[in-house]
């Protein structure tokens, strides 16, 4: 049987893992105004900012135990025994989480650009840049998560979080670039290439960490 | 014709300085069962990982004949607690199985296609995992401990089924405490 269609299944009855993140990260995108004095451009200067760390948090918490089930479980064994290529099928995994979580919570923050901007034109360039740093986020996660993976979410989370920081400035020039009419497309093109040498490489370090774990 | 399946030679296992098992040397054709015996860890499930491929050996060789053809099934079931029966089968790829319902009703789960598998007592979900052997069609057939949890009915039911799949050519590798009535080597891990 297709593996989306069961990484899909499993998620889709784990509703907590899946809908969590999301309602994360709506919670803080509504809170962030409440913690501001209302004044629109005050709420603009920051809000990218925080949209980028919301996702981050967000891509951080539906990582957490993404392989942790799969292993008390004894899933994996039976996956590394079964199927010949297990990078593939993690791969796989990732796009789904990214599927379920991380193409919704780019829809938010559209929504959330578009309501605190109040500018379609910003917004709307603002969705590709979520989309591809939330991919990019979520392989990262995933490798912490299973460098950690019987030893608690919040290791996986120190040591994947620096590697996200230069998405964190290459995302805060991005919004920059796109306010002040500059060629952002430079800054897209950095972060789809990076996310081209994470996709490919991720999958194959994750699957050798957890044949490690697994012996 | 080669019908050797696996080919182990002076196979040894040590964690840190502990000496687990040292030289162990067999080998299983088609048609036979190799029991694994031997006190609490004494490397029954080590080895059984060491066949599979999962876990390296300190020393030795162990030469699997298409490792790809094999149906395991270890200490833990590989079922996911909060999906149905039905859905755990869709997962394994066995719910559209010829023979899925005849072993459903043979062991009493076919009412319990919509429970679900947390729902199930430890010997429900054992004999729903030990579905995935008697549907599979692999000639290696490698379990740990496949009786633990069972019933009278359930353990001659697997019995039977492993002595049947055993007269068709498959080769059994299997760790137990108890005498099984299977006729097998045996290999007693001290």
């Amino acid at each position: 049987m297709n593996v989306f269609y069961l990484e899909y299944l499993k998620l889709k009855k784990k509703t907590r893992h899946w809908i969590g993140p999301i309602i994360v990260f709506i919670l803080i995108m509504i809170a962030y105004p409440l913690t501001v004095e209302f004044l629109e451009k005050d709420l603009e200067k920051g809000f990218y900012s925080l949209l980028w760390i919301s996702i981050l948090l967000s891509m951080m918490l539906a990582t957490e135990d993404i392989f942790l089930e799969d292993y008390n479980d004894g899933t994996l064994e039976q996956t590394i025994i079964s199927i010949s290529s297990f990078p593939f099928l993690i791969a796989k995994k990732i796009f789904i989480y990214w599927f379920m979580i991380g193409i919704p919570i780019s829809l938010f923050s559209f929504l959330f650009s578009l309501g605190i901007t109040k500018n379609l034109n910003i917004s709307l360039l603002v969705f590709p840049f979520a989309m591809i740093c939330s991919y990019i986020f979520l392989n990262l996660f995933v490798f912490g998560s299973a460098l950690s993976l019987n030893k608690g979410s919040v290791l996986g989370a120190i040591i994947t979080m620096p590697l996200a920081l230069p998405v964190l400035i290459v995302l805060g020039k991005g919004v920059i670039a796109i306010q002040f009419g500059i060629n952002y497309l430079e800054l897209l093109l950095l972060l789809l290439g990076s996310l081209s040498i994470i996709i490919t490489s991720v999958p194959f370090i994750v699957s050798y960490i957890i044949k490690a774990h697994l012996e | 014709m080669n019908t050797e399946l696996i080919k182990a030679e002076n196979i040894s296992f040590k964690i840190n300085e502990n000496r687990l098992f040292h030289n162990l040397t067999f080998s299983l054709n088609k048609g036979e069962a190799l029991h694994i015996t031997g006190s609490n860890g004494s490397g029954k499930s080590t080895l059984i990982r060491i066949i599979l491929g999962i876990t390296p050996q300190s020393k030795g060789s162990i030469m699997i004949i298409n490792n790809n053809n094999i149906c395991y099934l270890g200490h833990k079931n590989a079922l996911k607690g909060y999906l149905s029966v039905i859905d755990n089968l869709m997962l394994h790829g066995l719910n559209n199985h010829k023979d899925l319902n005849y072993y459903l009703e043979k062991l009493d789960l076919i009412k319990f296609l919509d429970v679900v598998v947390a729902n199930l007592s430890f010997g429900q979900q054992k004999k729903l995992a030990l579905l995935r052997v008697f549907l599979n069609d692999s000639d290696l057939i490698i379990l740990d401990e496949p009786f633990v949890g069972l019933d009278k009915d359930a353990h001659d039911f697997v019995k039977n089924f492993l002595l049947k799949e055993l007269e068709t050519g498959k080769a059994i590798v299997y760790t137990s405490h108890i005498d099984c009535e299977i006729e097998s080597k045996v290999l007693n891990l001290q």
